[in-house]
């Protein structure tokens, strides 16, 4: 077999000149775009930190609707790594009886932020709002 | 000249190819979020074991019928180059990327594991959508090694479309274990039945080779345990094992070996 390959090889009509310029384009766009993947990739493998998640909520917004004040705000994670289902609350206090809103924001990748809606009878901007992240699951 | 307006249309054909293998997963939300989720270091290890494989891939199925190593590792990196702008135009195009508030990790992450599939279909396209099929010779140059690393990239190539959805842990954990041994029959049986009864095109050798105790040997077996191989490493890179039940483990790579050994059977046709 081996040698019936290299007759049929050694038969294959002689082979081409240089390859063309735009071969060589792409395959240098082409070691970018790899170059660019592995690196970044690696430099976050190998010394990319990896600190549990740490997320703040912040209160961006409030808009009254006439279906409740909707409290818009982000969760900031401040950590090396990334949360799943992140459970997060708002408890508005000082207007009566204290009053809690929460929301699920499905995923937080490190170092990123991630907008969600908190929904209140009353105004927070009114009592003392005290925004939170309640947990999370590890993401994948 | 000449030589450039032929090579751009085998560029044109290679993101035609592209697409066409990678738009389902493009478009499957769990590569969004394994994208972001994938630990780095499997992902840079992924990223480092698919530029040989192109390599490899480009040996037998390239865009330019070619032989010269040059040559080869210029197709790799251009269908690599070719999966990674397709994956970047693509997931822009349909709002992945670019989130207000995401890190630049987050959308690269998602990027580079798109761009895998796309840069094998980009390479598999220019037999696919070539004009006229390449050559007898060519075809036959696969030795035995080759045929098993053939089979692992149609498996990978195969499987990588369900293993990052959920789907495949909801089935292993639906499953009992008689089912599990069942569907590992029918995989070996559709295996063997796809590489040894049916006469797709590019399997006449293997017809040629023995009688079906000999094409058991020497392709169904070595192909499921390839199947087997590149299931458990996908899903582990995919983070699916990581603290799971050796037995749901081997369940998970069960299920996913089915599509992986029909990739590895149909290798051929595909690659």
């Amino acid at each position: 077999m081996a040698t019936a390959t290299k007759s049929r090889r050694a038969a294959k009509p002689s082979p081409r000149s240089e390859p063309p310029l735009l071969e060589w384009i792409s395959a240098a766009i082409g070691l970018v775009c790899a170059l660019a993947a592995i690196g970044f990739v690696g430099w976050d493998a190998l010394l990319g930190e990896r600190s549990p998640p740490a997320i703040e909520v912040r209160l961006v917004a409030v808009t009254p609707t006439p279906h409740g004040y909707v409290a818009q705000v982000e969760a900031i994670n401040h950590g090396g790594s990334s949360a799943a289902q992140v459970a997060i609350e708002g408890v508005l206090s000082g207007q009566g009886e204290a009053e809690t809103a929460q929301a699920t924001l499905d995923y937080i990748p490190q170092r990123s932020r991630v907008g969600g809606g908190l929904v209140f009878e009353h105004d927070p901007r009114a009592g003392r709002l005290v925004l939170r992240a309640r947990g999370f699951a590890d993401a994948s | 000249m000449d030589a450039n307006v032929a090579y751009g249309r085998a560029l044109a054909r290679a993101f035609g190819g592209a697409l066409l293998f990678s738009f389902p997963l493009l478009m499957t939300m769990e590569m969004w979020s394994l994208g972001m989720a994938v630990e780095r270091t499997r992902l840079l290890v992924f990223l480092l074991l698919s530029l040989p494989m192109l390599l490899g891939l480009s040996y037998y199925a390239g865009f330019e019928p070619t032989f010269r190593l040059k040559d080869e590792v210029l197709d790799a990196l251009a269908a690599f180059g070719v999966g990674f702008l397709l994956a970047a135009v693509l997931l822009a195009l349909f709002g992945v990327l670019g989130r207000r508030g995401l890190s630049f990790q987050a959308d690269l992450g998602k990027v580079a594991l798109c761009a895998v599939p796309g840069a094998i279909g980009a390479l598999v396209a220019g037999k696919q959508l070539g004009e006229g099929a390449p050559s007898a010779h060519e075809k036959q140059r696969a030795g035995t090694l080759g045929e098993i690393f053939l089979m692992a990239v149609g498996a990978l190539f195969l499987a990588f479309t369900v293993a990052p959805t959920e789907e495949m842990i909801l089935i292993a954990y639906q499953m009992g274990p008689l089912q599990a041994l069942l569907l590992m029959g029918l995989s070996v049986l559709l295996l063997h039945a796809f590489v040894y009864g049916l006469g797709f095109p590019g399997q006449s050798r293997r017809r040629q080779a023995g009688g079906p105790l000999r094409t058991f040997v020497g392709f169904t077996a070595p192909g499921y345990g390839v199947a087997l191989v590149v299931s458990l490493y996908l899903l582990w890179t995919f983070g699916r094992t990581d603290g799971v039940a050796p037995h749901e483990i081997a369940t998970m790579t069960i299920v996913l070996a089915f599509p992986a050994a029909l990739g590895a059977a149909t290798a051929r046709l595909v690659v």
